[in-house]
Parts: structure tokens; sequence; C-alpha cells
């Protein structure tokens, strides 16, 4: 019977087993082996690909007022609490549809131009009262145009082939431009009471709104370079030979004469018959080198840029300026200083004002060279060299083959871009992020064509 | 150190009896003083001074500058040189990690391959600019000045004061994707700074990259030559190491602190 309990016992069903859910094992420090797996299984993010392109920046800074650097924002600010912005200390990033090749800096406005072939292939802004940014019609009424452009603005030009015809380079004086195509000779606009756009001087001639954009075709050969001085033209043909309108109360147009001159002519002195590869004026004093590496110099002298040839404040016919600096590759003029590049790579100044050698270099008429070493070369970098010399009207810049910026001078309303107020007596790097492949310089503002780095 | 022969023990004269029986009188004879007799002076040294340079956390290596004893004082004044410091700093890229270095937890990986060693050096290449720049801002000389312009043109400007981690000098010495290093020479700078430029390098190229190795290789006027490996911390090297590098630290002091 005890027996017979035990098997109805036995024979008792077990209850029905209990459901456990899988409990997570403890979240411990985990093995380097779990790390491992981790690492291997997480996300690979791909932020630029194998092929990309370096983006083409420009970047501005200097005096916004005059909207010379075509941030509307800094003029009338979108915000009604925030005040207009005078001074741009650093540079500025200048958004752009197209790639500018080419940018100048005038007296208070800027023209840019891009290698396209579409039919928009110059911008403007800045100051226009004298139509140097050619007619900016206004939205309001049609027929007037506007006396300061906010940002960069097409500038259309009267072109025969628009859509092949492309545009080479640009140059801004005080209150005329000039626009180099590879086709279609010289397009000139803006004040020509001087005769500096090539054209006839009309008397009482009204420039402000005016649609007149002068061509010049008659050259020797074609034009390869077109700089402006303050209100003086300067042309240089693939001959080698050099062509001057405008202003010469300085002697800065070489003609031999101290008049205007209406029509681009040819000079002759010291460079006739020399094959000449650059030309550089802003003021009125102009420089030219020749394929030997030799100078040439003419126009005003009053600050000792001529001095090492005359005594005289004036010189009106291009004389050799003879400096035993070696082979000169590149010349840049100023308003009172003039700057050169030599083949090895030396930079040398001379005239007057702030000339980078210190608060005691105050003015020579012989060249003074810059030592090396304040344009970043060192024993640990012996390959840093200066690529390019820049000048403005009381400022100078220099690139380097590294892609750095170098400026100093008269730090007119933050033009040098230095983030401080203060006149710089010796070259400082201005920080812009991304290498420097071109500057261009104006009295108190600065425009600089950037590659990104990556 | 203890066991080196110490100082004699000091002598004096006492008056004993004389030895051997019968004779009268006290004779005088030196016999050491007791008080120094090595088992109760005990052992010479107990404690030593040793004060530590500039500081090296865990996961960096390479050139530790000690100063043992009155070289102490020393140390304080080669701080105030404000000499710079060489690191080899090796980095890898593809990784980004929350302490900048290969130990950290992972926080992202990216791509490399778009990477060439000459952007690298051009990246290099604006980080010394703008450090340079910096570099004259703290040293508190004012700009206008002649004596800053020459100083400028000789490259002696330098921060004599606290300033925040300076780079004065960097250059890629390997480039092998996805591995590369770096040389700086910097001041006042920590190593975690330096993980952390690696870091920004990475970033700026458009990747990531983690510090996989900080190695100091001069420190001041001591470079790696100078240094003691592991196995030769004992006294004999230790002291032929002082005895090597006290003409050259008395020369560096002498030239920067006048």
């Amino acid at each position: 019977m005890a027996a017979a309990m035990w098997g109805t016992l036995r024979r008792v069903r077990r209850p029905p087993p209990v459901l456990h859910r899988g409990l997570a094992k403890p979240a411990g420090p985990r093995s380097v082996r779990q790390l491992r797996e981790a690492e291997e299984a997480a996300a690979v993010f791909q932020y630029t690909g194998k092929a990309a392109k370096r983006k083409d920046r420009v970047f501005v800074w200097g005096f916004c007022y005059s909207g010379a650097l075509g941030i509307p924002s800094f003029v009338k600010p979108d915000v009604g609490w925030k005040k207009p912005r005078r001074i741009q200390p650093t540079p500025y990033r200048l958004e752009t549809e197209e790639k500018i090749s080419s940018a100048a800096c005038g007296y208070g406005f800027t023209l840019l131009s891009s290698h396209t072939s579409d039919i928009i292939k110059v911008w403007g802004m800045g100051l226009n009262k004298d139509s140097q940014l050619g007619f900016q019609s206004s939205r309001g009424n049609r027929a007037k145009g506007y006396e300061y452009v906010l940002e960069p603005s097409p500038i259309p030009l009267p072109l025969e082939k628009p859509q092949q015809t492309r545009v080479l380079q640009v140059s801004c004086g005080r209150a005329h431009s000039l626009i180099l195509t590879d086709s279609e000779g010289v397009f000139t606009m803006g004040n020509n009471s001087y005769g500096q756009c090539g054209r006839k001087v009309v008397e009482d001639e009204t420039y402000s709104e005016s649609h007149l954009i002068h061509q010049l075709k008659e050259f020797d050969s074609r034009v390869v370079q077109v700089v402006c001085g303050q209100d003086h033209s300067l042309f240089r043909t693939k001959k080698g030979a050099v062509y001057a309108c405008g202003w010469g109360a300085d002697g800065q147009t070489g003609l031999g004469h101290y008049d205007i001159t209406s029509v681009p002519t040819k000079l002759h002195g010291d460079i006739a018959g020399v094959n000449i590869i650059q030309v550089s004026s802003y003021g009125d004093c102009c420089l030219a080198v020749s394929d030997e590496g030799d100078v040439f110099g003419w126009g005003n002298s009053e600050y000792l840029q001529l001095a090492s040839v005359t005594e005289t404040t004036q010189v009106n016919v291009p004389r050799h300026l003879p400096f035993k600096i070696g082979k000169i590759k590149e010349a840049a003029c100023g308003g009172t200083g003039n700057i050169v590049l030599t083949e090895e790579g030396n930079v040398f100044v001379w005239g007057y004002g702030i000339l980078g050698k210190g608060p005691n270099l105050l003015e020579t008429a012989v060249p003074e060279m810059i030592p090396p070493s304040l344009f970043g070369w060192s024993d640990f970098n012996p390959d840093v060299r200066v690529a390019h010399v820049r000048c403005g009207l009381s400022h100078f810049a220099a690139l380097t083959n590294k892609g750095e910026l170098f400026v100093w001078g008269k730090n007119l309303r933050g033009c040098l871009g230095i983030g401080r107020m203060e006149d710089q007596y010796f070259p400082w790097r201005v920080t812009v992020p991304g290498e420097v492949v071109d500057v261009a310089c104006g009295v108190d503002h600065m425009v600089s064509m950037v590659k990104s780095f990556a | 150190l203890n066991a080196a022969p110490g100082r004699a023990p000091r002598q004096h004269v006492r008056f004993l009896p004389a030895p051997g029986g019968g004779a009268a009188g006290l004779v005088a004879v030196r016999v050491p003083v007791l008080a120094d007799h090595p088992l109760v002076r005990g052992p010479r040294f107990r404690r030593l001074k040793i004060g530590a340079g500039h500081p090296l956390d865990t996961k960096a290596s390479g050139v530790f500058v000690l100063g043992i004893g009155h070289g102490t004082k020393l140390l304080t004044d080669l701080y105030n040189c404000h000499l710079t410091k060489v690191y080899t700093v090796g980095g890898l890229f593809g990784k980004a990690a929350d302490d900048f270095s290969d130990t950290g937890k992972l926080i992202e990986k990216t791509t490399f391959d778009h990477i060439s060693r000459e952007k690298l050096e051009r990246i290099v290449a604006v980080i010394q600019g703008t450090n340079h720049k910096a570099l004259l801002m703290h040293s508190n000389i004012d700009m206008k000045t002649q004596e800053a312009y020459e100083l400028a043109v000789k490259g002696l400007i330098r921060p004599m004061e606290k300033s925040p981690p300076l780079i004065t000098a960097i250059r890629c010495l390997q480039f092998a994707l996805p591995e590369f290093q770096l040389e700086i020479h910097c001041l006042h700078e920590t190593q975690q700074y330096l993980r952390k430029i690696v870091h920004e390098i990475g970033l700026e190229l458009k990747s990531s990259a983690v510090c996989t190795q900080v190695r100091r290789i001069r420190d001041g006027v001591f470079t790696l030559d100078d240094a003691l490996l592991r196995t030769q911390w004992d006294l004999q090297s230790v002291q032929n190491a002082i005895w090597d590098c006290q003409l050259k630290v008395k020369t560096e002091l002498e030239k920067t602190l006048g």
C-alpha cells in the first residue's frame, strides 16, 4: 500500500516548467576581443573622395563702407539692431558663382573676372560714381544707375563673340578700369578727364551713370598685360612694347612730355627695342622689367623712387635703373615705395614709407634686401622662397611658394588683414584658411584668391 | 650608495689603563669614538631629494629630466630658460578616439585613401605658420621697435613667461598610409596637446587620426644620448651622467639667464 502510494506520487505530473526570459549578461569592462570586434563592425564614414578637387575661394578684407568688399551685410545689415561694419580686419570669405581668375582693387572699388566662356565674365563692386564699374541699373528705376554697388554685380561687355572671348586680366585705377580680353582688345570704362580711358577727352562730360565702354584695338601686337596707375593706363604688348595714355604731369606716361595723352602711344627712351615682360604701377611711378632682368622706371620720383639715376622729381622718359642686385623677375610699384623680386627669391625695397625693415628705415634710394628669415625661411625649412610681390598704395604683399601671404606697411583702415589696426614694420603672416594663389592690393582693402587645403 | 665607504670614524684620545697587568699609570690611546660606529649611526643616506623636470605622462616615453639633491634648484632655473622640447609623434589615419590616442574609445572611422604626403605637408606648414605668429605675439615685445625687427630676423623671439602651448617647428618625417610620423619642436606643451594636434590634422584633411606614439627626444640640452635606460639605473651610471651634463647645463643657464 505504501508502495502504491509512492507510485501515485511519482506519477503526479510535475508542474509545467516556468518560462524564463534569457537574462542579459552583466555589462562589465569589455575584453580586448570584444573591443576589436566592435571596432571592426563600426561603419566607415567617407567625407571626401579620392579624386576630390581643391576648391577655389576668394577672401576679402579692409574698409567696408564703400562696398568694395562685396558683402552687402557689412554696409546694410540684414537685421535692424546690427550696426554697419566699418572695417573687416581679418580675411572674410566672399561667395562667388564662378572661379575667379583675376582680381584688381582700385580706389574704393573692386573688379573680379573669370576665365569662363559664359556671357557674364566680369563682376564689380564698390564705388561707381564715375561708372568705373559700367552702368549698374538700379532696380527701382532702370534709367538710373547705382552710385555704390554692394555685391559683385555683372558688368555687361559689348563683345562681338561673347561666348568665345575670354577675359584674361582686369586692372583698376583711381576712377577708371581696364579689362583685357584675348581676342577683342582692351575695354576701358570710368573717368576720362585725363584721357586715361584711351579716348578723346570731352569737356564737361558727366561720368556717372554713363553707358560708354570704350574698346581699344590698335596696338602693334596683342596686348598681354594692362596696368592702371592713379590716373593713367599702361598696356604691354606681346612684342615687348609698352603703350601709355592718361595724365602725364608727373611724367608717368613716359612719352617725353608732361601733358595728357588720350590715345595709347608707344614708349621709347631706354626701353625702345627692349623686350619688356612685366609692367607695374599704382600711383604715379611706373616700373618695367625686361626679359634680361633689368628694371626701368619713369614717373614721379618725389620719394626717391628713381633717385638712383636722377635728382629731378619727375622723369618723363623711361630710364634704366642700374641696380646690382641680380636678375630681376618681378617688380611692383606703390604710391611711395617700390619692391622687386629677384631670380634667387630675394626681395628688395626702396622709396619712402614703411619699407619692411623695421621702424628705422623710412626712406632709401638704393634697394635694400629684406632678410628671407622673415618670410619663413630657416634651417628647418630651407626651401621657402618668395614667389610673387604686390604693392598697394602704402603697403606691400609677398606670396611664398608654400602659399603663405606676408604683408607689411601702413595699416590704412585695416587693409593689412592681420587683425590689428597698427602699422606693421616688417613682414607678417596673414592667416588665411587655404593656400594663397594670388592677391590684389588696393588703397584700403585687399582681395586674395585661395585654394582650399584638401 | 650606502655601500660606498663612508666617512672614517672620528678618533679621540682616551686614557685607558695600560694593557697587560701590573704597570701603573694610564696610557694615552687613540680609540674610535663609539658614537661614530656604523652600527650605532645607521646607514648614512636614508632619503634622497629628487625633483622632476617637465612632466611626461604615462602613455608617452622619452627623455625625462630629474634633479638629485642640490640639483633640484637648477631645475627651476632650467624651467625659466624656456627651451624647446622635441618630440616624435606617430599617428594613424582612419580612426577618431575620445582621448585622441589609439587606446581610447572609438568614436568614428573614416576613409583616408585621398590623403597624400603633399597635403599633409601643406597642413603642417600652415600649423607652423600660425604658431610662429602666436610665438611673436606672446613674446610680449612691442612690434613697432627696431629691436623687435632685429630679433624677428634672427629668429630669437620666444616667450620668456607662461604662455599657451606653442609649436616652433613641425615637419613630417615618415608617411606610409595609414601611418605617419611628425617631428614637433614645442614650448609649454603637454603630451595630450600633441595628441590633440594629431586629431586636428586628421580633421583638417577631411578624415580622422589618432596618436599612436609620443616620444620626447630632446628636453632643452638633454638628448637621447644622455638618457639612461632602465638597465642603467645604478649609481655608477647616474654619477657619470650627472658629471657629463654638468658643463652643458651650466653654459646654457649662463647664456640664457645671464
